[in-house]
């Protein structure tokens, strides 16, 4: 797999990364450092622990990477799960749910990636 | 070879005629003696019936009448009424009425007693007297008063007549007619004629007294006389005989029996010629069939025979084209190795010539110089040939293949005009591009080869064009035949030159073929440009046509079906700029922003230079300014020069315009640039030419090109404390704004880069990028409590850079003292125009 194939994968935007980060080395270096990020682990602590203003950061700081790395896919439902817990709102079940089956999906296409390119 | 063909053909063929000739001949031959043999099994058979037939009857008649006789005789006696003499009228009465001629007592010797008729004499009275006194019925031959033969028919009877003298036998006679009847002898209607001979061979039954034997020996034929002999041994012998005598046609068949009642021989003749007519005609039909038979047959031989010569000879034509050939592309080779060795030399000996003469003037500055240029503009002809002998020999090796990738036909067109021009303008030749109804630009092809087949093209126009000659490219496109993912693309090359010959234009496309005329000596080349050309269109499944006249100009047409690169074209994707498009057509400034809208930028358009100027201080006054401006060279009113001046007049020198023109760039690069003007991008605009104008504006290193251009600008030892708590973010705005040259610092939260600002001397930062969700302090926070430091520099420039790009999050933002908000994504362009306006500002 390659890094565009990687992209329509996810559902991201290749051209679009690539020509904002003008490197696509430097795009993939990016991408497979994104394994490494705890955001969504915080998210994760947070919501369990009723720490809402704490979720709201971590999902705001996924929502940034995603739009950094052009993750289109998942910064929708990122995107939708920083809106509800913005102001001191609560997470919807549902919304949660598809973040979390998204950026599983996300983070094993990212590891295959990694394999595949090591 | 082609004669020993031929007269192995010619042989064989005349072998299988005569072969088969003398087959059939040999069988209806065969065939005629077969025949012959079964007419004379079968003459035999007929006769023999015939003869045993005629013998039957003979018999049967005779016996019939003397048993009448016989009968009657008996009749008289049996009735003691009778007297003598009314048995005698009954006897009359009875051979009157059974019409013998006459009928009679007969006493022996000649001695009769005519019961009625005329008397007799018996010719052989003494055999016949003694057969009756034997008491034989017996037939033999008597005459009558007039000489004519009659048979005597006579039955013994036992009777003693008045004068008391001994009857030996009642006798009758028959007309000779009536046995010939018998016989059916002599009649022309049958097949076969009978004779009846006695036994020294003398007709019985025949008008003209001959003798059988005398009339067959007077033939004289030995065979014949065997025959008689033959037949005269059987008589005596007393046994049947069968023969054939004669020849050929006059074959006779003979059966000679003995007849019943007499010394008689019956002598059944039949000539074969009748038979034999009839078989004939079996055996002319069949030779007619053998031999149209034989004829088909041979027929087909000179059918057969004259196709395969036909096809020998096509073969051997193949076969001396191809050698011909071969010949005469040996001798193509052998002048054109001569034709090279005298290219090649010519522009090797200038260089060697020019290297002594630079190496003796080494201190002459301007000798060297103007040597040099000689050198160079030999090496690069002789670099042309080499290419060209290399290309052929690849190319008549099979190694030519194609790199088939996405390419831009206005880009190669663009590159061919650009190559072609200098030496356009060098011959002050009129040069047009024409350029319609192209709707993909974007095809798949080998575009080294491709410029390769038009360069060649277009060089050969203006070589072969005179100074103010006309030289005209046409390209477009149509439908192709081969499918919707195809394009077919024509490209015209037009000139008015000195043309080519009727004979040349034949071989044009020909390898080492260049026209040999003194028209054409002073023009170098290897003359493989052509074939190089041809077979690159051949390879690309295209085709080329020429047309020319001499004196009147010629035209190359090269038509190809390239595949559509449509797919790829999302590619050209250009960040999301704010443009304005100025140029005083309408039409242009519509397919233009339709054309940016499709690569991702946010275009407008106007129609002039005043109302231009008015937009770009409203979007100036809102902060929103465009990124980039396309301004057309002529307008009306204020032109493209003067527009771009009051542009800068107003705003200061930080947006790239762009000039857009149908002109040649280098004529007005100069005002242009004083103007403030940053680059060009040549018309037509295809969506392609806007983004390779516009692309270097969105690479990091052209963007250092041009603010270098724009009064230098550089953020080379800028120092920038970038508030991120995201690790990734955080090394993603690394990575891209260390390109810029930047030092950056990092800050994982709003409190952290609070005391990191705090620790620093006053002014080691020169900005801040400010995350605005954080840990522990966010952004608006560190923001706010940045501008309430008692440092010289707490007004530092602070950027938000966050996720959020709601209208109430920028103002936020403003509000709490920051300068200026970028949203996230981190966009090099955006960083690095937001960062020049406020570093530069301090």
């Amino acid at each position: 797999m390659n890094l565009k194939e990687y992209y329509e994968r996810i559902e991201g935007d290749y051209s679009g990364v690539v020509s904002r980060l003008m490197n696509e080395k430097l795009v993939m270096k990016f991408v497979i450092k994104f394994l490494d990020d705890t955001s969504f682990d915080l998210l994760c602590k947070s919501l369990e622990e009723g720490n809402n203003e704490e979720a709201f950061r971590a999902a705001h700081t996924l929502k940034g990477i995603a739009q950094n790395l052009s993750f289109d896919k998942f910064y929708k439902s990122v995107y939708e799960i920083t809106e509800e817990l913005r102001n001191g709102g609560s997470a919807n079940e549902a919304t949660f749910e598809r973040v979390k089956a998204d950026y599983l999906y996300l983070f094993e296409t990212t590891e295959q990636l990694r394999a595949d390119n090591e | 070879m082609k004669n020993r063909i031929t007269r192995f053909i010619f042989v064989s063929l005349i072998f299988l005629s005569v072969l088969c000739i003398l087959v059939f001949s040999l069988m209806a031959r065969y065939m005629h003696d077969k025949s012959g043999e079964t007419i004379d099994e079968i003459g035999s058979v007929y006769m023999k019936g015939v003869g045993e037939q005629i013998l039957l009857n003979f018999e049967t008649s005779m016996d019939l009448r003397m048993s009448q006789m016989e009968a009657w005789y008996k009749n008289e006696t049996l009735d003691p009424q009778n007297d003598r003499e009314s048995m005698r009228s009954t006897f009359a009465y009875l051979a009157k009425a059974r019409g013998y001629s006459n009928i009679g007592y007969y006493y022996g010797g000649n001695d009769f007693d005519m019961l009625y008729g005329d008397k007799i004499q018996i010719k052989d009275h003494d055999q016949f007297q003694g057969m009756l006194e034997d008491g034989n019925r017996w037939i033999s031959i008597a005459t009558d008063a007039n000489g004519e033969n009659l048979a005597i028919l006579g039955v013994p009877i036992d009777y003693t007549d008045g004068n008391n003298q001994k009857v030996l036998a009642l006798t009758v006679t028959l007309s000779m007619d009536y046995i010939s009847r018998i016989f059916a002898m002599e009649k022309e209607d049958t097949l076969v004629n009978s004779y009846i001979i006695l036994p020294n061979g003398s007709f019985v039954v025949r008008h003209n007294q001959g003798n059988y034997f005398d009339s067959v020996r007077e033939r004289g034929d030995n065979k014949l006389l065997q025959y008689i002999d033959d037949l005269e041994a059987a008589m005596e012998v007393g046994v049947d005989y069968t023969g054939v005598f004669g020849e050929n046609d006059e074959r006779i068949r003979v059966y000679c029996a003995a007849l019943a009642y007499s010394d008689w021989y019956l002598v059944t003749a039949m000539p074969f010629g009748m038979l034999n007519e009839t078989i004939d005609g079996l055996n002319r039909s069949r030779m007619f069939s053998a031999l149209g038979a034989c004829g088909i047959i041979l027929l087909a031989f000179v059918f057969i025979f004259f196709g395969y010569f036909r096809l020998t000879r096509q073969q051997i034509r193949e076969l001396d084209k191809a050698r011909d050939d071969a010949v005469r592309a040996t001798k193509a080779k052998t002048e054109f190795l001569s034709n090279m060795s005298h290219d090649i030399r010519t522009p090797m000996n200038a260089i060697v010539g020019m290297t002594a003469i630079a190496t003796a003037n080494i201190d002459n500055k301007e000798q060297v110089k103007n040597c040099l240029r000689k050198i160079t503009l030999s090496s690069r002809h002789l670099l042309g040939l080499i290419n060209d002998v290399l290309d052929m020999s690849k190319i008549e090796s099979g190694k030519m293949t194609l790199n088939m990738d996405k390419i831009s036909l206005s880009e190669v067109m663009d590159g061919i005009v650009n190559i072609a021009q200098p030496q356009v303008k060098a011959k002050e030749q009129h040069f047009d591009v024409f350029i319609h109804d192209v709707s993909h630009e974007n095809v798949m092809s080998d575009s080294v080869r491709l410029n390769q087949v038009l360069l060649n093209l277009i060089s050969n126009a203006i070589k072969f064009t005179p100074e103010k000659g006309k030289i005209q490219i046409t390209m477009y496109q149509e439908k192709s035949p081969k499918g919707d993912n195809f394009i077919r693309t024509h490209f015209m090359i037009k000139d008015t030159g000195i043309g080519m010959s009727p004979e040349f234009l034949k071989n044009v496309f020909e390898s080492y073929a260049r026209e040999d005329s003194a028209r054409v000596r002073k023009t170098e080349g290897a003359g493989l440009g052509m074939a190089i050309t041809k077979y690159i269109v051949d390879a690309m499944e295209g085709d080329i046509t020429v047309e020319s006249e001499q004196g009147q100009g010629t035209e190359f047409r090269v038509m190809i079906d390239f595949e559509k690169a449509s797919q790829y074209e999302e590619e050209l994707i250009l960040p999301a700029w704010n443009m304005l498009v100025v140029d005083d057509d309408k039409m242009l400034c519509e397919s233009a922003v339709s054309s940016l809208r499709e690569t991702g930028v946010n275009a407008e358009w106007t129609l002039d230079g005043e109302s231009a100027v008015e937009l770009i201080d409203k979007r100036h006054s809102e902060n929103n300014d465009y990124h980039i401006i396309l301004l057309d060279w002529k307008l009306p009113g204020m032109d493209g020069i003067e527009t771009a001046r009051a542009i800068h007049d107003h705003l200061g020198v930080d947006i790239p315009i762009l000039l857009i023109s149908a002109y040649d760039w280098g004529d007005i690069e100069e005002e242009a640039k004083d103007a403030g003007i940053s680059g060009f991008i040549p018309k037509p605009l295809f969506k392609s030419t806007l983004y390779n104008g516009l692309k270097r504006f969105a690479a990091v290193s052209e963007i250092k090109e041009a603010e270098i251009y724009e009064n230098e600008i550089s953020f080379e030892g800028k120092k920038i404390l970038i508030a991120e708590d995201n690790e990734l973010n955080w090394e993603i705005a690394e990575a891209l704004l260390s390109g810029l040259g930047i030092e950056l610092e990092w800050a994982q939260n709003g409190q952290i880069c609070l005391e990191k600002l705090n620790e620093s001397p006053e002014g080691y930062y020169d900005a801040i990028l400010m995350d605005i969700r954080m840990p522990v302090m966010t952004g608006y926070e560190a923001a706010s409590a940045i501008r309430k430091e008692n440092r010289k520099d707490s007004d530092i420039p602070i950027i938000a850079m966050t996720a959020d790009a709601f209208a109430e999050d920028i103002k936020k933002c403003l509000d709490c003292g920051m300068n200026a908000h970028i949203a996230k994504p981190i966009d090099i362009q955006e960083v690095s125009r937001v960062l020049n306006k406020y570093i530069m500002k301090n």
